[in-house]
C-alpha cells in the first residue's frame, strides 16, 4: 500500500473543473514533483492533500487513512507556501515553534527541535528577528524550517522558490534535494520550472488542462514522452515538431514543408499504421548535428542558418530547412554564420513520433533503433 | 535635486493645510481666554490679559465633569461593543465569499448612507416605548448602529490585505478557526484595530443630533451641553470656546497616545512585507 495515495480524485468549482480524475501513488520517502503550466490544476492537488480544499469527489489517503475529512490539523502534514505565509509578528524562533506549540510539545524539545532544524538551515543567528527583517532566501529557510520542525509524515511544497532569483533559487534547489537525502521524507513539491522537475524528483508528474498527462522518474518522461505535450514541456528548449505526411513505399520518409526526411529503415514495421498520414516528428535540439556542407549530394537532408546564439556553453541555431524551422543546439562551435549552408544529421535513436490528431506516441525511436 | 525640490513644496503644501485648519482652533483658544468684549474687537487684539475664568465656570460651575463622565460611558460603551462585532464580521466578509457576501457589504453601506435626522425619530419614539429614554444604553445602542457599518468596512479593509496563506499555514500549523483568528491574525491586524477603535471612539464622543434627542438631564453629553448655553448671555462665546477647547482635550491626549499605532495603522497593507 503507497503511504500517500490519491484515487480517481476531482475537484470543481461549480461547473468549473481543476482536478479531474487524478490518480496517483506515493511511496514513503518519494519526492513527487507536480509540474505543469500556471492553472493545470497542480495546486489544487497539493491544497487537496493539505486539506485546504475540499475534494469534490474521490479518495485521498495518507499513511493508510483516508483523510478526505479529517482537518488540516489533523492531518500530520506540513507546507512551505510561495510566499512563505510567515507570521509577521512573530520571531522567526516562535514562527518555527508556533506548530508545536499549538500541539503542546514541551518547551524543551521546542527549543531542542528549533535549534536543530535552524542549525540544518543556517538560520543560527536570525531566531529573534522578524520576517520584515529578513531577505528573501532567509525567509525561505525559515518557511523551509517551519516545516522541518514539524517532523510531519508528508512535506507539501507550493513553488517555494519561484520569488527568488535565479541564482537563489538554484542554489536552494539544490539545499532542498541535500535535504530530502538527509531527512528522507515524503516531500510533494509542486512547480511550473521544468528544470527543478528534472532535478529534484523521483517522480515527476505533468499535468495540463486538470490531468495528468505523464508520470515517471524524471529520465523515463524525457526520453518517452507520452505525448506532445509533455516532450515540448519538459526539456529546454523545446522538442523540435515536424508535421509531415509518412510514406512507407520503397523507403520510409517523411513529407514536410517542400523537403524529404529520410527515416530508418527499422521505422518502417512501427509506423506501420500511419502509412500515408499525417503524422508529427519529435526530435530535441541537442539531438542534431550540422556539418559544413559545399554541395548537396543524393537524398540528405540540408538547411541554413538563419538566426544563430553564441552562448559559450553551446551554440544555439535556428535552422531554416524547406519552410520549416529547426532549433539546433550544438556544443560551442566557433566559425559558424548566418546563411551558412549546413548538412544536417539527426539522431533517429533520440527521435519521437506522435499521432497528429490524437497528440499522443506512436513509438519511440529508441525502442527501435538500439539492439540487434 | 528635484527630490528636495519635491519635499519643500511638499513641506509648503502641509504646511498651508495646518495652518488653515489650526487657525479655527486657535482662534477658539483665544476667545476662550480673552474678555467677551476683546474677543470681538476687530482687528482682533494681540495684546490682552489672558483669564481662565470661563474655563473655570464651565468645568466647575456649570459641572461640565459629570458630562465629560456620560460622554466618557457612553463612548467607551459604543466601542466596547461595535469593535469586537465589527472585527469578527469584518474577518468573515474578508474570508468567506458567497453570492451573498456582496449584497451584506452593499446592504452595509446603505445603512450608513441613511440621513440621521430620517432615523432619529423613529428611535426616540422606541427609546420611549422602551422606556429606554435618558439613559446609556439608548445611546450606546443609537451610536453601535451608526458606527457598525463603518468599523466592518474599514477592518475588512485591513483582513483583505493578509494573504490567505497565512491562515491555511496556521490551519496546518494545527489551529482552528477561532485560534488561527485569534492567535495569528488578529495580532497582525493591530494597528489598524487601533485606527478603527479611534474613529469609532470619535465618532461616539462627537456625536450631536442623536445625543441631543435621545439624552435628558441625566446623560446629557459634552456637545450637547455647550448647545446648551443661553444665546443671550454676554458670555456665551467665551463659555462655548472654552467648553470647545475642553472637550477637545481627551481625545487629544489619546491620539498622541496613540501615535505609534496610528500611524502603523494608516500605512498598513501600503508597504508588501
Amino acid at each position: 500500500m503507497a503511504f500517500v495515495s490519491l484515487s480517481d480524485v476531482c475537484k470543481s468549482y461549480g461547473s468549473v473543473p481543476a482536478v479531474q480524475n487524478f490518480t496517483l501513488e506515493i511511496e514513503k520517502g518519494q519526492f513527487v514533483v507536480l509540474v505543469g503550466p500556471s492553472g493545470c490544476g497542480k495546486s489544487t492537488v497539493l491544497k487537496m492533500i493539505a486539506g485546504l480544499e475540499a475534494i469534490t469527489s474521490g479518495e485521498v489517503n495518507i499513511d493508510d487513512r483516508i483523510v478526505n475529512d479529517v482537518d488540516p490539523k489533523d492531518r500530520d502534514i506540513a507546507m512551505v507556501f510561495q510566499n512563505y505565509a510567515l507570521y509577521p509578528d512573530k520571531t522567526v524562533y516562535d514562527n518555527m515553534a508556533f506548530g508545536l506549540k499549538m500541539r503542546k510539545v514541551p518547551a524543551d524539545e521546542i527549543d531542542e527541535r528549533v535549534g536543530a532544524a535552524s542549525q540544518i538551515l543556517g538560520i543560527g543567528e536570525l531566531l529573534e528577528r522578524r520576517p520584515a527583517q529578513l531577505s528573501g532566501g532567509q525567509r525561505q529557510r525559515v518557511a523551509v524550517g517551519r516545516v522541518i520542525v514539524r517532523d510531519p509524515k508528508v512535506f507539501l511544497f507550493d513553488e517555494p522558490l519561484s520569488n527568488l532569483d535565479a541564482h537563489l533559487r538554484g542554489r536552494m534547489r539544490k539545499e532542498l534535494i541535500k535535504l530530502h537525502k538527509q531527512l528522507g521524507a515524503t516531500m510533494i513539491y509542486v512547480t511550473h520550472d521544468q528544470i527543478e522537475a528534472m532535478t529534484m524528483g523521483d517522480v515527476i508528474v505533468v499535468m495540463r488542462d486538470c490531468r495528468i498527462q505523464q508520470f515517471g522518474s524524471p529520465l523515463d518522461v524525457f526520453e518517452r514522452p507520452a505525448n506532445q505535450f509533455v516532450a515540448s514541456f519538459i526539456g529546454a528548449p523545446p522538442m523540435n515538431m515536424i508535421e509531415g505526411r509518412l510514406s512507407l513505399d520503397r523507403s520510409p520518409h517523411l513529407l514536410t514543408g517542400g523537403v524529404s526526411i529520410a527515416l530508418p529503415e527499422k521505422m518502417t514495421l512501427p509506423l506501420a499504421d500511419y502509412n500515408g498520414g499525417e503524422i508529427v516528428f519529435g526530435i530535441r535540439p541537442q539531438h542534431i548535428g550540422l556539418t559544413p556542407a559545399s554541395a548537396k549530394k543524393g537524398d540528405e537532408l540540408y538547411g541554413t542558418i538563419g538566426l544563430l546564439e553564441q552562448l559559450g556553453t553551446e551554440s544555439a541555431i535556428d535552422l531554416e530547412v524547406g519552410t520549416n524551422a529547426l532549433a539546433v543546439n550544438l556544443p560551442p562551435t566557433p566559425g559558424l554564420k548566418e546563411g551558412d549552408q549546413m548538412r544536417i544529421e539527426l539522431d533517429f535513436t533520440r527521435a519521437h513520433y506522435f499521432d497528429q490528431r490524437s497528440e499522443g506516441i506512436i513509438c519511440h525511436g529508441i525502442d527501435h533503433m538500439t539492439g540487434p | 535635486m528635484k527630490h528636495i525640490g519635491n519635499q519643500t513644496a511638499l513641506i509648503l503644501v502641509l504646511g498651508f493645510f495646518t495652518f488653515v485648519t489650526m487657525v479655527p482652533i486657535l482662534w477658539a483658544f483665544l476667545i476662550s481666554i480673552k474678555d467677551p468684549i476683546d474677543a470681538f474687537t476687530i482687528p482682533p487684539k494681540i495684546i490682552f490679559d489672558p483669564t481662565i475664568i470661563f474655563h473655570i465656570k464651565v468645568w466647575v460651575e456649570l459641572g461640565f465633569w459629570s458630562f465629560l463622565i456620560n460622554s466618557v460611558i457612553i463612548s467607551l460603551g459604543t466601542v466596547v461593543v461595535s469593535i469586537p462585532i465589527g472585527t469578527l464580521a469584518a474577518y468573515a466578509l474578508a474570508r468567506i465569499r458567497t453570492r451573498h457576501t456582496r449584497s451584506m457589504l452593499f446592504g452595509l453601506l446603505t445603512i450608513r448612507m441613511f440621513p440621521h435626522i430620517l432615523i432619529v425619530i423613529p428611535f426616540f419614539m422606541m427609546a420611549r416605548f422602551l422606556h429606554l429614554f435618558d439613559t446609556y444604553l439608548v445611546l450606546i445602542l443609537a451610536f453601535v448602529a451608526m458606527n457598525q457599518p463603518f468599523t466592518i468596512w474599514l477592518m475588512r479593509g485591513f483582513f483583505v490585505d493578509i494573504p490567505l496563506e497565512l491562515d491555511e499555514a496556521a490551519h496546518i500549523d494545527g489551529c482552528n478557526n477561532w485560534q488561527t483568528f485569534i492567535r495569528v491574525i488578529l495580532p497582525v491586524v493591530r494597528p489598524g484595530l487601533v485606527v478603527t477603535t479611534l474613529f469609532s471612539l470619535q465618532l461616539a464622543y462627537n456625536e450631536f443630533l442623536f445625543a441631543l434627542v435621545l439624552t435628558g438631564s441625566r446623560t446629557k453629553t459634552l456637545p450637547v451641553a455647550i448647545a446648551g448655553f443661553g444665546g443671550e448671555d454676554i458670555s456665551y462665546w467665551s463659555m462655548s470656546a472654552a467648553g470647545a477647547i475642553g472637550i477637545s482635550l481627551p481625545i487629544l491626549l489619546f491620539v498622541l497616545f496613540m501615535q505609534r499605532h496610528l500611524i502603523r495603522g494608516l500605512t498598513l497593507g501600503a508597504v508588501k512585507g
